[in-house]
């Protein structure tokens, strides 16, 4: 609204748009990119829910409407938390349940969604409840009326818990078992039908050559082959194909270095794109397998918490060795709450006060995130031609107490505004 | 003349230049393999399948057969071991020296073990936690279980678990890594079968299944005779036959009881006779006063040293626990293993008494009489033979598994630390490198030297020198 | 030398003749090795101890010995005096007679009242080579009562065994009994159970200034005037410095410090600098409360902080009387030295309670409580040849019969 007055006062030839204004170019003294790293003195322009160019000191044309903000201000993408279940309640089983759709249980009207908005975080990637492999998540906006509006992406992964025991790696190889007995089904239903068809084009043949002596009642009952119908294959074996082709990724959920070797042992020869979710708790003990994640370089979801040697009291910050030895971090606030949302800069701020790098707590939040739910071409950095996620500060995010200025959802100010 | 050929083999662009120069070489050999050849001329090989060697040197290694030798190197290959003795080079380390074949690249890792001692790894009978799991191995196991660690630092390597033999495999971090291992904790499945023989009717029904057995068995062997001459006859019928008594008359395995009491000891001793089987007793506690008739049946038992119970004094004879116990079944001819009161780790305070101390209640044994050879063997050879693992674990003997303790002194000895562990060839634990003990009478340097790779075709000789180095003195 | 055996050999003779006014040795003893645990560490390597009416009359190297005295040589064992544990529950036999609880202290109890010397216990303790027992009521209330000073002669009466029927009283300040507030009879958390002990401690003061005779106080008055020992459990490294703090600073008692476990250790060289003894056991070593991802031995800490006279106990039967030994070897095993560990069971103790002058080593004048070991002492392969006690066989190894 208060943009719409000024974009007015600024010019009168423009029509007030109700919604997005169509451009607008917003100057702040550094813009942290992700992409592109901290570009001083920058200028974003955002046309249309998208930004259009970030660059430093870029020149602006005449009559494009723009909002100073300072030298001191800071410009970051929106916040991504690609692992939640915020505005979800259904308690779900222990059961392998892959075709489920965490979507299918949003509900829009969640009151905190706009809280959450206002603590800055624009994506959100909400996964099924339950045990064994739940089922897909989605890739939401904290706004919209219905579910449509609200989903950015569906399937963005397929969440698995692996515990150390037999019943759950045996659902990791029961499921790609299933898809390997669809692929053998599928083949012998065609193989079926191609003998069918081959047999109709003999008959026909036949009936050519011989005279018209055939009972026709007889022919009509036979049934055509029709085009060849591959059979319906269930869920287990739908999903773990798609897992297959790449078509879907999965986020394994494990709590120890034992069970990373489980996973290893459950997965075998399968090739598929998986990433780890890896709660921080006091005694967390990944850092036996350092090595071997960063070989992987797979992502790991974890909280902005230190945790301690075991038996003794030295900390140690997991999220940061991690990551140092070759794992891209995602990190997510430290409890599902919207208190914990508001804080998590502030969280986060800790662990890098701890030695966690600045600019791979930045991207944790966000790019990274974003490619995890296979959305890194439309959102997660500031970069010409994505989504305008931005948030807006006038101190380091990191600092305690740092309060966001104004956060632009898509284009549009949806909290806080830019005066 | 194989071995030049081998040692050119292509890795680099270095090595095919050297393979390139030694074709007229070649050329002139009577012996000349084509296939070999062309297979070595493929990509190098996956790590997880290239050699890997274990060698201990200068070590007074004491075998478990009773022999030891001193100044002795011990050589392990891919988690066996290949050979014993002194001055062993690893084949292909050496530039004149055979390659093995197939062999193009492998990995080293050398101890030194100047000073120190190496013992089989110890086999525990029964322990609680220290196998990283206590129930589906391939599934549950926590191959960074800290109990497990404690365990390594006590030296065993091997332990029995409920009614398996497990080993105790630490997963190890390589560089690049390695998969662990998951089909290769379980040595043996289903070591024993559990009998009972104390209760008026646990002896009635155990007397009734063992007869029915015995039956089978006759009514069997003479099925297998009349069949030859009738193909049609049925098999004997199997209904009321316990499979697991079966088992154990057929000897394909061991019968376990556990009973303390003279009176159940005996009655044990004169079924087992009875029907042909060597009982294992669990416990035994009175086996001193009936040594002579349980070494006749030939039970083997499963004791601990310090047990102490006052004898029922309502029974006139001899009875109650005996410092003397191990010693006196030995020299009666009953086979020993030993496991302390506590079978687990056990970290609250008081020191000697549980999983931790093993070889400190071997000790307590040997203070009954015991001799130190039959006391080494109660936690190596006879565990190992009772659980039906002794072709793997148990000694250290060319052929078997390279499982291994280098200790700072006589491993009974109560300040002797084990320095370190190996596992199926892995280094599994360094006394320096955990937190646990290392600050107790710290060692000086470490004389491990890091993993060297080596490539059979780089230059010899740099390599050979840079190993050398890391390995320490060898010559003197 | 040969001389003056001689002389000295004739004038036993000569005294003998006279009517036997200074007795010939009963027994001499010869070994390979005599570990003196004296002040000067002495250790005669081959060596020799004569007995004479129950007493040490020599200790050294061997000497030649008049004819017609006995003599026992052993020309593989080691000697070594008779171990002393301050903390010891065996007295009675079992567990039934520990803990008397009248009110909530019991400063009027007794521990003597309950002893039986002849307790299969004290047999197999004997056995091992413990020769001096502090048997003392358990740690039910804050001052469960006197403890009992006894030798470990199974087969004597109470007057033969008992050195002192009250021997020093047994306080409990520490982790035992320490209940759940609310239970303020038997002694709550630690403040209550200081004020219960200084209320009680002033009684006895006020009764002793007065010169009133107070029948359940009067043994707790000698130890404020220090004519008697006190034992105190207590543990953590808070309970350690609070109870020397009360005991040795403020009521100064001949005070001995007992237990001091879990991260007691850490509290070892304030206590080394004010001067208290610590008598260390059953717990040796600490995991879960220092938190330093080791096993630290604290045996090990206590006495390298330089606590004076540090010592080693069993609470038996929380660790066994007969495994008093292992206490020690296994501190050493931690990292302490050996033989300042077989000190921790000998002279140490011995000093700490003021028995020194007839146990804790084998000099000249005190109580022949003499072990022979086949090996050294502390190693659990070695097992017990002989124990003397006050010059009387106690305990002969037969195989066959090994007690332990």
């Amino acid at each position: 609204m208060i943009l719409n007055t000024m974009l007015m006062a600024a010019s009168p030839m423009l029509a007030p748009t109700p919604a997005a204004p169509d451009l607008l170019a917003i100057k702040v003294g550094t813009a942290e990119t992700v992409s592109d790293g901290a570009i001083p003195h920058a200028v974003i322009l955002v046309e249309d829910g998208k930004i259009v160019v970030v660059g430093e000191d870029l020149p602006i044309e005449r009559g494009v409407p723009v909002v100073d903000l300072g030298p001191d201000s800071i410009a970051m993408p929106g916040l991504v938390n690609a692992y939640s279940r915020q505005g979800m309640d259904s308690r779900g089983s222990n059961d392998s349940n892959p075709g489920l759709r965490a979507s299918a249980e949003l509900y829009p009207a969640y009151r905190e969604y706009g809280e959450l908005l206002e603590a800055g975080v624009t994506t959100l990637g909400l996964y099924p409840a339950g045990n064994g492999i739940p089922g897909r998540a989605v890739a939401v906006r904290p706004r919209g009326d219905d579910r449509g509006e609200m989903i950015v992406a569906d399937d963005v992964y397929l969440k698995i818990l692996l515990d150390a025991n037999s019943r759950s790696k045996k659902m990791i190889r029961d499921g790609f078992e299933k898809a390997d007995d669809y692929i053998e089904k599928e083949q012998k239903a065609r193989e079926k039908w191609e003998k069918a068809k081959e047999k109709e084009e003999k008959d026909k043949k036949k009936k050519k050559d011989d005279d018209e002596d055939k009972d026709d009642e007889d022919e009509k009952k036979k049934e055509e082959v029709g085009p060849y119908v591959p059979p319906e294959p269930d869920d287990d074996a739908r999903t773990f194909q798609e897992l297959r082709d790449g078509e879907l990724r999965a986020l394994i959920s494990i709590n120890s270095s034992g069970e990373y070797l489980h996973l290893i042992d459950a997965i075998e020869d399968e090739e598929f794109d998986w990433d780890l979710r890896i709660p921080v708790n006091r005694s967390l003990n990944v850092f036996y397998v350092k090595r071997e994640l960063g070989e992987l370089g797979c992502r790991v979801v974890m909280e902005p918490e230190l945790s301690m040697h075991p038996n003794t009291r030295r900390l140690r910050n997991l999220p940061m060795e991690l990551s140092e030895a070759g794992a891209r971090l995602v990190l997510i606030p430290r409890s599902d709450s919207v208190t914990s949302h508001r804080q998590w800069r502030e969280e986060t701020g800790e662990l890098i006060g701890a030695g966690l790098e600045r600019d791979t707590a930045l991207r944790a939040m966000t790019l990274e995130p974003a490619e995890l739910l296979g959305l890194g071409e439309r959102l997660g950095s500031l970069s010409a031609g994505k989504d305008a996620n931005i948030l807006f500060f006038e101190s380091d995010p990191f600092e305690p107490g740092s309060e966001i200025l104004a956060v632009m959802l898509e284009g549009e100010i949806v909290s806080g505004d830019l005066n | 003349m194989k071995i030049l050929e081998h040692r050119t083999l292509p890795f680099a662009l270095g090595a095919l230049s050297v393979f390139a120069l030694s074709l007229p070489v070649q050329a002139a050999l009577p012996v000349w393999d084509d296939d070999d050849e062309e297979e070595e001329e493929k990509e190098p090989i996956p790590e997880e399948e290239k050699d890997r060697f274990f060698l201990i040197e200068n070590a007074e290694i004491h075998t478990g057969t009773g022999e030891v030798l001193r100044g002795a190197s011990l050589l392990g290959k891919n988690g066996k071991i290949v050979e014993i003795g002194y001055d062993i080079e690893i084949p292909g380390r050496d530039y004149f020296t055979d390659v093995p074949e197939d062999e193009q690249r492998f990995r080293v890792q050398v101890l030194d073990a100047q000073g120190m001692r190496v013992y089989p790894g110890l086999v525990a009978i029964s322990s609680s936690g220290i196998a990283g799991t206590s129930g589906d191995f391939r599934d549950s196991v926590d191959p960074f279980s800290q109990t497990m660690v404690l365990g390594l630092a006590t030296g065993i390597t091997t332990t029995g678990s409920g009614r398996s033999a497990v080993k105790l495999k630490r997963y190890v971090s390589h560089d690049p890594p390695l998969p662990y291992d998951f089909d290769g904790i379980v040595l043996s499945e289903e070591t024993y079968s559990t009998l009972s023989y104390s209760s008026a009717s646990s002896k009635r029904s155990l007397r009734e299944k063992l007869e029915r057995a015995r039956e089978y068995m006759l009514e069997y062997r003479q099925w297998q005779v009349d069949v030859k001459d009738d193909k049609e006859l049925d098999e004997p019928d199997k209904k009321g036959v316990d499979s697991n008594v079966l088992a154990v008359l057929r000897g394909e395995s061991v019968a376990r009881f556990r009973a303390d009491d003279r009176g159940d000891l005996l009655a044990i001793a004169r079924i087992a006779q009875e029907f042909g089987f060597r009982p294992i007793i669990d416990g035994c506690r009175e086996g001193w006063t009936v040594a002579d008739e349980l070494g006749r049946a030939g039970a083997m038992a499963i004791i601990t040293a310090r047990e102490r119970r006052d004898k029922n004094e309502s029974l006139v004879r001899d009875g109650g626990s005996s410092i003397e116990n191990a010693a006196i079944l030995s020299r009666a001819g009953v086979p020993v293993a030993i496991v302390p009161g506590t079978k687990g780790v056990d970290l609250g305070g008081i020191v000697g008494r549980d999983i931790m101390h093993l070889p400190i209640e071997v000790g307590f044994a040997i203070r009954g009489g015991l001799s130190e050879e039959l006391a080494l063997a109660s936690i190596t050879t006879v565990p190992a033979r009772m659980m039906g693992v002794s072709h793997r674990v148990g000694t250290l003997e060319v052929g078997k598994d390279c499982d291994l303790i280098v200790t700072d002194g006589d491993l009974l000895h109560y300040q002797t630390f084990v320095q370190y562990t190996v596992v199926d060839g892995d280094l599994v634990y360094d006394k320096e490198e955990e937190l646990f003990f290392a600050h107790i009478r710290p060692r000086p340097e470490a004389p491990v030297a890091p993993e060297t790779k080596l490539d059979a075709g780089e230059n010899p000789t740099e390599e050979e020198a840079s190993s050398e180095e890391e390995g320490g003195d060898e010559e003197d | 030398m040969v001389s003056s055996t001689l002389l000295r050999g004739s004038i036993c003779g000569a005294t003998i003749l006279l009517g036997g006014v200074a007795a010939a040795q009963d027994l001499v003893v010869q070994c390979a090795k005599v570990l003196t645990v004296n002040a000067a560490d002495e250790v005669f390597a081959p060596g020799a101890i004569e007995f004479t009416d129950g007493r040490i009359s020599y200790v050294g190297p061997p000497r030649e010995v008049a004819s017609g005295i006995p003599v026992h040589a052993e020309p593989t064992a080691w000697a070594a005096p008779g171990l002393v544990d301050l903390h010891t529950h065996i007295h009675t036999g079992g567990w039934g007679d520990i803990n008397d609880m009248v009110r909530s202290v019991n400063p009027g109890l007794r521990a003597c009242a309950t002893v039986r010397p002849d307790n299969r216990r004290i047999q197999l303790a004997c056995a091992a080579g413990v020769t001096t027992l502090f048997g003392i009521p358990g740690s039910g209330t804050n001052m469960g009562g006197f403890g009992v000073l006894y030798k470990a002669k199974a087969t004597s009466s109470f007057e033969e065994a008992v050195i002192e029927a009250v021997g020093g009283l047994k306080v409990a300040q520490d982790s035992n009994p320490q209940r759940r507030a609310g239970n303020f009879a038997f002694g709550n958390n630690r403040a209550s159970m200081g004020w219960i002990l200084e209320d009680v401690c002033r009684k006895a003061f006020g009764a002793l200034r007065q010169g009133r005779f107070d029948f359940a106080l009067a043994d707790l008055q000698r130890v404020l005037t220090r004519e008697l020992p006190i034992l105190i459990h207590t543990a953590g490294g808070e309970g350690v410095v609070n109870t020397a703090r009360m005991w040795h600073r403020e009521l100064s008692t001949r005070c001995v410090i007992s237990h001091g476990s879990f991260d007691g250790w850490k509290a070892a060289p304030v206590i080394a600098e004010w001067g208290v003894p610590v008598n260390h056991g059953p717990r040796t070593m600490d995991f879960y409360s220092s938190r330093n991802g080791r096993l630290n031995g604290t045996g090990a800490a206590y006495q390298e902080a330089g606590v004076p006279n540090f010592s080693l106990n069993t609470d038996s039967g929380v660790v066994d009387q007969e495994q008093f030994f292992l206490q020690g070897s296994m501190s050493a095993r931690l990292g302490a030295d050996a033989y300042q560990m077989l000190r921790a069971m000998t002279i140490h103790p011995a000093t700490a309670f003021g028995l020194d002058d007839r146990v804790g080593s084998l000099e000249m004048g005190k109580d022949a409580d003499v072990v022979l070991h086949s090996g050294d002492p502390l190693d659990p392969r070695s097992h017990v040849l002989r124990v003397w006690i006050e010059g009387e066989s106690e305990y002969e190894y037969q195989p066959g019969n090994q007690r332990f």
